[in-house]
C-alpha cells in the first residue's frame, strides 16, 4: 500500500543541515497496524506527517497506493485525504464551533456526500461509539477520552483505507487510553482498516502487528510484534 | 456545508462579540460617512442633469486681461447662431439684480431672483412650464414661478392660472399676470431663479452692447470643442468691430446702470487681449471658469476623505481578522486534513467576512438616517436617503462587495494558506514582529487621523483669525436695509436727514454695493497716462464713517466741499499703489469721461471676504457708468439697536416714499459672516472627519493590541518568572504601540503641513501655519495609545504565569 523509498528530510540553515529523517526506506502492506516509536526529536511526527502528506520530504520516493504521491499536485492530493486517509491528533483537533455531530459530518461534506446519506451514516458512527446523546454537545463539553472517540469517528465516517494517528493517547489518562487502543485493534482486524500510530509507550504498540524504531532520524529496527501479549 | 459554515461563522462572531461589535460598528460608522457624502456628491455633481444634452450645452464668457466673466453683450447668440453652423440652438438669459417685489391679495411677497430668458434657452434647459411650454406671442412676457414660490406667494391656496399680480413698489404699481408654474428646482440647477420670464427676446429694448447677458448654446453631438472654441472667439471679435461705430453713442444708454459689467465698448480698448471662453454646462456649478471652484474643492475633499475613512475601517477589518489567526488556524489545518480545497476555505472567509459587512451596511443606513438632519444642518441642504437617491440602490450593493473584498481577501488567503502540520502540532506561535503589514496598516490608520486632526485645529485658527483680524471697516453696528429703487441726490438728502433725526442713528447711507462678498462693478480710470480697471463703489456722503473705514491720507467726503459730490474721488491703498504714485491727493484721475479730484486715501477693506486681494477700489458719489446706488445702510448705536429699528420699521413707509412698502433689512455683520460659511462647513467636515478616525483608529488599537498581547502571553511570563515588575511589563507593552504612533505621527506631520500649506494658499489674507496643532495631534494621539494599551494590558498584568506557560 505504502513505499517510502530513500525519504531524507533536512533543514538548511546557515549551510548546516539539521537532518530529521535520514535513508528512510519501509513498506507498509494493506491491513498492517504499525507502530512509530523512538525518543523526542527522533523523527516520528515528521515522517507521519510525510506519510499524510502534510510535509514534503526533501528526497526520495513515496508511493501511495502505487500513486507517485510527490508528483501528485495538490488536488489530487486532497482527493487522496478524502477517499483514503483519516487522521487522528493527540490534541483530537476537533473544531471548537462545531457540535459533535458536525464534526463527524464534516469530512462528509468535503466529499460531496448526499444530505441524507451523510445523516446515515453520522446517526451510524454515533451509535457504534456511543454517542448519539452527546451529539449536540461542543468539544469544550466533553472529557479528552470523549473528544478523541469523536476524533476518531471523524477519521471513521469517510471510510478511509488508512487511519494515521499521531500519539492519539497521549492526553489520556490510561484508562481512556486503552479504550482508545481498543478501538484501533478491532477496526485493523474486523474492517481491515490499516492504521500507522506514533506512540511512545510500549502498550499502545504491542496492540499493532509492526514496530518501527527511530532513532535520530533512521529506522533502527522494524520488527513484528508478538501477537496475544 | 453553507449552513454549517454559515453556523460555524456565527459561533464564532458571538464568541468574540466585542471584537465583532468593534468591526461591525467602526465599519458601519464610515459607511454611514459614506453614504451621506455619496448623496451630497451626486447632488453637486448631477446639476441640470435633468436635460437630456445637457453634455452638449455650453456658456460663452469672457476673459478679460485682468479677469473672467460670463457676462456677454446682447448680439452675440445671435451672431454665433448665424455664423456657425454647429450650434444648433443659442439662449440667453438676463438677471434683474434686485429684489422684485410681488403683491397679490394675500399680501406682499419679494422675488430675491427674478430672471428673464429667451422662449429658445427655456427650451435648451427644457423648462416645463405646467401645461406646456408655448411661445410668447410677440413681445410678450410670460411670467412663470415655480412650485416653491407659489407657496410662498399665496399661502392660503393655489389660484387658478393666469392670475394677475401686482409688480414693484406700491406706488409705482405696474400689473402683469403669472401664466403658470413651472417644474424647476433652482437648488438643483444652474438656472436660480423664484420668477422667470419667457420671453422672445430678452433683448428687445434693452441697452444693446451692455455686457449683461448670460450666453448658453447647444451644440451638435461631435463638435470639436476646441475649433468651436476658435470658431466663437473670431464671431465674438468680430462683433467687437462691428460695435466700434455705435459705441461712442451707447455710452449715453449706459447710465441705465443695469449693466452689472462695463458696456461691450470698453473691451473694444482691450480688443488684443479679449478672448471668448466656453465653459461646459456640467461645469457651471462646481468649477466655473469665471468663478470660485471651492464647491469643486469641497466635493472633492469629501469624497477622498470618505475613501479614506472607508480603507481604514477595512483596514481595521482586516487587521481583526487575521488577528483571530490563533483560533482560527487549527480549523483550516483540521479542514484541510478532512479534504477541504483551499479556494473553499477562501470562500468561507470571504462569506462570513461579507455577512459582517452586510450587517454593517445595514447599519450604517440606519445611522445614515439618523445623522441626516446634522448633515442638512451643516451643508444647508435638505437630502432624504432614498427620495432621488436611485442611484443608492445599486452603489449600496457595490460598495458591499468592494469592502468585502477590501477587508476580506487579505484574510482569506493568510488564513487559508496554513499548512496543516504547523498548525496542527498544537502550540502555534505567531511573532508579532513579522507582521509588517499589519503594523503598516495601523500606521496609515493613525496617519490619517492626525492629519485630519492637524487639520481640524488649523482650519479652526484659519477661521479664527479671519473672526478677529482687522476687516478694514466695522460691520457690527450696521444695518444693511433693502431697497429697490435708485436715488437720486436730492431725494436722498432729504430722506438722510429724517432718518438722522432718530435718536441713536449714528450715520446712514446709500451705495451701490455692501460689503457681503459680492464684487462691485468695474471701470477703466487713467491717471498719468495709465489706465486701469477699477472697482468702482457708487457712494453717498457718509459711506466711509457708516462702516468706519480707516482714513490713510487727505479726507472722506464732505458737505463742506461741494466740489465732492460732482467729481470727488477716494481711493484704496490699493489702488494708489496699483497706480504706483506717491502722493495722489489732490491729483486728477479720469473716467467715466470726466475728470475726478483724488480727496482722499483709505486703508485696504477685506469687503470681499479673505479668499480675494483687496482689489484696486474707487469711491465716489458721483459716477455716471457705476451701478445706481440703491442698497441702504444705517450705523446705530447698539444700546439702541432696538428701538431705532422699531421706529424705521414704522416710519419705513414715510421715509422712503420710493420703495417704503416693506422694511427689509439685514444686519451687515451677519451678511458678511456668510462669506465664512465655505469655512465652516469644512471645519464641521473636519470635525467629523477627525473625531471619525480617530475613533476608528483607536478601535483598530484596541483590537490590535488585545491581540498582540495575547501572542505575547508567553513572553511576559516568562518575563514576569525573571522578575519583571507590572511596570517593566506595561512599558515593554506600550513601548511598541508608541513607536507605531509615533511614526504616524512623522508621516502625517509633512503631509498635514502640505495640505494646509494648500488650503491656506487660496487666502489672500491668512495665517502662517501654525506648529502647536502639530504637537496637540501628537500629544493626543500618544495620550490615546497609551490609555488603549495599558487598559489592555492590565489583563496580561493580572494573569499569573503558570496559566500562560502550561503547556497544551
Amino acid at each position: 500500500m505504502i513505499t517510502l523509498k530513500n525519504i531524507e528530510k533536512f533543514y538548511a540553515n546557515k549551510g548546516v543541515k539539521s537532518y530529521i529523517l535520514r535513508h528512510v526506506s519501509t513498506e507498509i502492506k494493506t491491513g498492517e497496524f504499525v507502530s512509530i516509536m523512538g525518543p523526542s526529536g527522533a523523527g516520528k511526527s515528521t515522517l507521519l506527517n510525510i506519510l499524510g502528506m502534510l510535509e514534503k520530504p526533501t528526497y526520495g520516493a513515496y508511493e501511495f497506493m502505487g500513486e507517485d504521491v510527490l508528483s501528485l499536485n495538490e488536488r489530487k492530493r486532497i482527493e487522496l485525504y478524502r477517499n483514503h486517509i483519516g487522521f487522528v491528533f493527540q490534541a483530537y483537533h476537533l473544531i471548537d464551533e462545531m457540535t459533535v455531530a458536525e464534526n463527524i459530518e464534516a469530512p462528509l461534506l468535503y466529499k460531496k456526500v448526499s444530505g441524507a446519506e451523510r445523516k446515515s451514516r453520522v446517526a451510524d458512527v454515533l451509535d457504534r461509539f456511543n454517542m448519539v446523546a452527546k451529539k449536540d454537545l461542543f468539544p469544550n463539553q466533553l472529557s479528552g477520552g470523549q473528544q478523541q472517540l469523536v476524533g476518531i469517528a471523524r477519521a471513521l465516517v469517510a471510510q478511509p483505507s488508512i487511519i494515521l494517528a499521531d500519539e492519539p493517547t497521549g492526553n489520556l489518562q490510561s484508562a481512556q487510553a486503552l479504550q482508545i487502543m481498543e478501538l484501533f485493534k478491532k477496526l485493523n482486524e474486523e474492517e481491515g482498516i490499516t492504521i500507522i500510530q506514533v506512540t511512545h509507550s510500549e502498550i499502545n504498540a504491542s496492540y499493532g502487528s509492526r514496530v518501527l524504531h527511530l532513532l535520530d532520524g533512521v529506522i533502527k529496527e522494524d520488527m513484528a510484534v508478538e501477537q496475544g501479549v | 456545508m453553507f449552513r454549517l459554515n454559515l453556523k460555524i461563522a456565527l459561533r464564532n462572531l458571538w464568541k468574540n462579540r466585542v471584537y465583532t461589535a468593534i468591526n461591525i460598528g467602526g465599519l458601519a460608522i464610515a459607511l454611514a460617512a459614506f453614504i451621506l457624502v455619496a448623496i451630497y456628491v451626486r447632488f453637486e455633481t448631477s446639476f441640470d442633469h435633468n436635460i437630456p444634452n445637457y453634455k452638449q450645452i455650453y456658456q460663452v464668457g469672457r476673459i478679460l486681461p485682468d479677469r473672467k466673466t460670463n457676462y456677454t453683450a446682447m448680439s452675440l447668440a445671435k451672431a454665433l447662431k448665424d455664423a456657425i453652423p454647429e450650434i444648433e440652438n443659442v439662449g440667453r438669459s438676463r438677471q434683474t439684480n434686485f429684489e422684485f417685489a410681488f403683491s397679490t391679495q394675500d399680501g406682499r411677497v419679494y422675488g430675491k431672483q427674478v430672471i428673464s430668458i429667451d422662449y429658445s434657452l427655456a427650451k435648451m434647459f427644457h423648462i416645463q412650464p405646467e401645461g406646456g411650454l408655448t411661445k410668447p406671442e410677440g413681445g410678450a412676457l410670460n411670467l412663470y414661478v415655480p412650485k416653491e414660490f407659489v407657496s410662498t406667494m399665496f399661502p392660503k391656496q393655489t389660484p387658478t392660472f393666469p392670475v394677475k399680480v401686482g409688480i414693484g413698489p406700491s406706488n409705482a404699481l405696474q400689473y402683469g399676470d403669472i401664466i403658470g408654474i413651472i417644474n424647476h428646482n433652482s437648488a438643483h440647477s444652474n438656472l436660480v431663479f423664484d420668477a422667470l420670464i419667457i420671453t422672445d427676446d430678452v433683448g428687445a429694448g434693452q441697452e444693446p452692447t451692455a455686457n449683461n447677458y448670460q450666453t448658453y448654446i447647444a451644440v451638435k453631438e461631435g463638435t470639436d470643442f476646441d475649433l468651436l472654441q476658435k470658431k466663437v472667439d473670431a464671431v465674438f471679435k468680430e462683433e467687437l468691430k462691428k460695435s466700434r461705430l455705435t459705441a461712442a453713442a451707447d455710452r449715453e444708454d449706459a447710465t441705465l446702470r443695469v449693466a452689472p459689467d462695463v458696456t461691450m465698448a470698453a473691451d473694444l480698448n482691450r480688443l488684443d487681449k479679449s478672448a471668448v471662453f466656453l465653459d461646459p454646462l456640467d461645469n457651471l456649478h462646481l468649477r466655473p471658469i469665471a468663478g470660485s471652484n471651492t464647491n469643486y474643492k469641497i466635493v472633492m475633499a469629501l469624497s477622498v476623505l470618505t475613501i479614506l475613512v472607508m480603507v481604514i475601517a477595512c483596514i481595521n477589518f482586516t487587521n481583526l481578522t487575521i488577528a483571530q489567526t490563533n483560533r482560527r488556524a487549527k480549523e483550516v489545518g483540521v479542514k484541510k486534513v478532512l479534504g477541504a480545497y483551499r479556494i473553499q476555505l477562501i470562500f468561507q472567509f470571504l462569506i462570513e467576512i461579507f455577512m459582517q459587512c452586510l450587517v454593517a451596511l445595514l447599519m450604517g443606513v440606519l445611522l445614515a438616517e439618523l445623522f441626516l438632519p446634522l448633515f442638512n444642518d451643516a451643508f444647508g441642504v435638505s437630502f432624504s436617503l432614498w427620495k432621488d437617491n436611485t442611484a443608492l440602490t445599486w452603489q449600496l450593493p457595490v460598495v458591499l462587495l468592494i469592502i468585502t473584498l477590501i477587508s476580506g481577501v487579505y484574510p482569506a488567503l493568510v488564513l487559508s494558506g496554513f499548512k496543516p502540520a504547523a498548525v496542527l502540532k498544537g502550540n502555534l506561535q505567531t511573532s508579532h514582529k513579522t507582521l509588517w503589514l499589519r503594523n503598516g496598516l495601523l500606521v496609515t490608520q493613525f496617519t490619517v487621523a492626525i492629519i485630519f486632526m492637524a487639520g481640524l485645529l488649523i482650519v479652526s485658527s484659519q477661521l479664527k483669525y479671519m473672526r478677529t483680524e482687522d476687516t478694514g471697516f466695522k460691520a457690527g453696528q450696521v444695518v444693511y436695509i433693502k431697497n429697490m429703487v435708485w436715488f437720486d441726490r436730492g431725494y436722498f438728502e432729504n430722506m438722510k436727514a429724517r432718518v438722522l433725526a432718530i435718536p441713536g442713528v449714528n450715520s446712514f447711507t446709500v451705495a451701490s454695493d455692501v460689503p457681503d462678498g459680492s464684487r462691485p462693478g468695474r471701470v477703466d480710470y487713467s491717471m498719468d497716462g495709465k489706465e486701469l480697471g477699477m472697482d468702482i463703489v457708487h457712494t453717498d456722503f457718509d459711506y466711509f464713517e457708516t462702516l468706519q473705514l480707516k482714513l490713510k491720507d487727505g479726507r472722506f467726503f464732505s458737505k463742506t466741499f461741494p466740489a465732492d459730490a460732482e467729481n470727488g474721488i477716494v481711493l484704496n491703498e490699493s489702488a494708489v499703489s496699483a497706480y504706483a504714485i506717491t502722493h495722489p491727493v489732490g491729483k486728477t484721475i479720469r473716467g467715466c469721461d470726466m475728470d475726478y479730484r483724488i480727496v482722499g486715501v483709505i486703508k485696504d477693506a477685506k469687503m470681499q471676504g479673505f479668499e480675494t486681494a483687496v482689489e484696486p477700489t474707487v469711491y465716489a458719489v458721483n459716477s455716471p457708468c457705476a451701478n445706481g446706488k440703491m442698497k441702504l445702510m444705517v450705523n446705530i448705536d447698539p444700546d439702541r439697536m432696538a428701538g431705532v429699528l422699531a421706529t424705521l420699521k414704522s416710519d419705513w413707509k414715510n421715509l422712503n416714499k420710493l420703495d417704503g412698502d416693506d422694511f427689509r433689512y439685514e444686519f451687515m455683520d451677519e451678511l458678511y459672516g456668510r462669506l465664512f460659511k465655505k469655512q465652516e462647513q469644512l471645519q464641521s467636515v473636519f470635525y467629523g472627519a477627525a473625531l471619525l478616525t480617530i475613533f476608528i483608529a483607536t478601535l483598530g488599537l484596541f483590537a490590535f493590541s488585545a491581540f498582540t498581547i495575547s501572542s505575547r502571553m508567553k513572553e511576559i511570563s516568562i518575563r514576569k518568572v525573571l522578575g519583571a515588575t507590572d511596570f517593566n511589563i506595561l512599558s515593554l507593552l506600550n513601548n511598541f504601540f508608541i513607536r507605531i504612533v509615533l511614526l504616524a505621527n512623522l508621516i502625517g506631520w509633512p503631509l498635514a503641513y502640505i495640505g494646509a500649506q494648500r488650503w491656506l494658499d487660496t487666502f489672500a489674507y491668512r495665517i502662517e501655519v501654525p506648529m502647536l496643532p502639530f504637537l496637540i495631534a501628537g500629544l493626543i494621539s500618544i495620550l490615546l495609545t497609551l490609555l488603549t494599551v495599558s487598559f489592555q494590558a492590565r489583563n496580561a498584568i493580572k494573569t499569573s504565569p503558570v496559566d500562560a506557560l502550561k503547556y497544551e
